[in-house]
């Protein structure tokens, strides 16, 4: 029976789809971001925003414009998928005390206007009035990381900050951070 | 045959049809370097994945094809983001009677920093300027563990594209830019403008090859490749940009120094030896002791001799000390960039290589058409002497 054991093809059954919560830390891991931190992140400043007074105590629901996240650490990463996160927390369950401006679709929602003024398609209103409505405030934010490299491993700390940043007055009202740092060490096959 | 024997026969049969293993599927080529890169990214051993998926992507950015260069490259950039823990093939690569290149190939320091420099080339190309520098800083990082520090992060153009997109993005890219310039062994890089609007990636020449030496190849050593190509020249709207090494892939291989595999397969080597050398001298003293004592005991004991000798033997022969020479084998050998600023409108640009003498070698001469489109981002324009020509952006 010893005599049989091949070297061939290994795990020829592959493994099973296994289905984790986002907020879980599943077996394939990084020093980089990962959904985990996305997901811790993210909740810490819907929370956090929904404090600020100025949206707290805003008569109307302020309207805010999500200004693309800067990443200054080394893991490139798709940057809107915090702000996405963010905002659609606090749409879901901020019972509108804040909306969102679909700046993204900008493009979309301008010839849409167009095709209106042309008279190509149907408006509910005078499509001639100007409509589209300017930010009450930006909501970005910026990674940054400080990594060490050294025989013990590599370590990764990310700093994420996070700003609401009014458009009048360019006064940033809101303000706050995340961190996490993580560490790991490749096999040393690979060193 | 005994009517009674023929349960017997199956299940023997049975049992040793239980053994059959499919053999690994054998890759055929068919020199489309593309096509046979795709082939054997789907069908080839999983452990060579990321290899074909560096080759494919390099093949795919020469010839303007981005969409698989970026496929691949995301694939394998993820890959070696994820490399830490317990990884079976490593451990396997580590064992005695396992080759090293049964591990998971991600390639060699200088390999790695290439992917994350051509991935970040893509990333600077759509736009993502902060994804490219992460790419870039990344790649500094997979060069940071060598043995002399002389030569640790030493790669030019990732601190000096490292500073001058930090400069592009508002911020204080100048310590990046003296790391580069200190960095620099060939030439200095340039004072960046500011105002460039078209960033030119130019590469040239054959890139380092593995191979191994020691008695039982357990040494890893890489070929510097002539090149006929040492330099490029940029071309445009009356313009010439100098496309001067500012990294060389050889250096940076060669000064890495030893690998903490080295060190596992020199031991592996030793191992294969000793035991050779014990079952040899096993064999001869239990045959000698066979030959001249003819008592009970003695034949016992020369037989055990035998025995431990032949023992010895398969364990030697069954040790795999060959160090894994699997290579990223269309890298180019230097690395060059130029930054351009052009009005917008339609420009053909001409990226000319140059050899040892300064003379240009016109076959390679490769042309560019490119479309700059008024008040838009970066223009990002990958050369290489192997791209395709006329490329159209």
């Amino acid at each position: 029976m010893t005599g049989c054991a091949s070297s061939g093809v290994r795990n020829p059954s592959g493994t099973p789809v296994t289905e984790l919560k986002a907020d879980e830390a599943g077996t394939v891991r990084g020093t980089g971001v990962e959904s985990q931190d996305l997901v811790a992140v993210t909740d810490k400043m819907a929370r956090s925003i929904l404090n600020v007074k100025q949206i707290a105590n805003a008569q109307n629901p302020p309207l805010i414009v999500l200004d693309p996240v800067r990443n200054e650490t080394r893991f490139p990463i798709n940057k809107d998928i915090f702000l996405s996160r963010i905002s659609g927390q606090l749409i879901s369950k901020a019972q509108g005390k804040v909306q969102f401006l679909a700046r993204d679709r900008w493009e979309t929602l301008q010839k849409e206007r167009e095709l209106k003024r042309q008279g190509q398609v149907t408006a509910s209103s005078d499509p001639t009035v100007q409509e589209f409505k300017g930010a009450d405030y930006f909501l970005t934010g910026k990674l940054q990381g400080l990594t060490v490299k050294a025989a013990a491993g590599t370590s990764d700390y990310i700093l994420y900050s996070f700003e609401l940043i009014d458009a009048r007055t360019t006064v940033i009202v809101w303000a706050d951070q995340a961190e996490i740092k993580k560490q790991g060490l490749e096999d040393a096959a690979y060193r | 045959m005994n009517r009674a024997r023929w349960p017997l026969v199956l299940a023997g049969c049975l049992v040793l049809a239980g053994c059959a293993t499919t053999p690994p599927t054998k890759l055929a080529f068919t020199g489309d370097p593309l096509a046979d890169g795709e082939n054997a990214i789907q069908n080839g051993p999983p452990r060579d994945r990321v290899l074909w998926e560096y080759r494919t992507a390099l093949v795919a950015m020469r010839q303007g094809k981005y969409d698989i260069a970026r496929r691949d490259l995301e694939s394998a950039v993820a890959r070696l983001m994820n490399l830490y823990g317990p990884d079976k093939s490593a451990k396997e690569a580590r064992s005695l009677f396992k080759a090293e290149a049964r591990k998971t190939f991600i390639g060699e320091p200088y390999e790695r920093v290439m992917a994350y420099y051509y991935r970040g080339i893509l990333y600077w190309m759509d736009g993502e300027p902060d994804n490219a520098r992460a790419c870039f800083r990344s790649g500094q990082l997979m060069d940071s563990d060598t043995e002399e520090k002389t030569y640790a992060s030493d790669y030019v153009l990732l601190d000096y594209l490292d500073g001058y997109v930090t400069d592009r993005l508002g911020g204080d890219g100048a310590d990046a830019i003296k790391r580069a310039e200190a960095s620099a062994k060939m030439w200095k890089p340039p004072q960046f403008s500011s105002n460039a609007n078209v960033l030119v990636f130019v590469d040239y020449g054959a890139g380092p090859t593995k191979f191994a030496t020691g008695e039982h190849a357990q040494e890893l050593r890489f070929r510097c490749n002539p090149s006929s190509v040492r330099s490029a020249l940029v071309k445009v709207a009356g313009a010439t940009g100098k496309a001067v090494p500012y990294d060389d892939l050889c250096f940076q291989a060669t000064t890495r120094g030893g690998r903490v595999m080295d060190h596992v397969l020199a031991n592996k080597a030793v191992f294969k030896k000793t035991t050779d050398v014990a079952g040899n001298v096993a064999l001869i003293g239990g045959g000698a002791v066979l030959a001249t004592q003819h008592s009970r005991d003695a034949q016992i004991a020369g037989m055990a001799m035998l025995g431990a000798g032949l023992i010895s033997k398969v364990i030697s022969a069954s040790t795999v000390p060959e160090a894994d020479i699997r290579t990223w084998d269309n890298l180019p050998a230097y690395l060059s960039f130029v930054a351009l600023e052009l009005a917008p409108g339609q420009h053909t640009l001409q990226v000319e290589f140059l050899n040892e003498a300064g003379q240009v070698l016109n076959a390679l001469t490769k042309t560019v058409v490119l479309q700059i489109p008024e008040g838009g981002r970066d223009k990002v324009i990958y050369v290489s002497d192997k791209s395709i020509t006329p490329q159209m952006l």
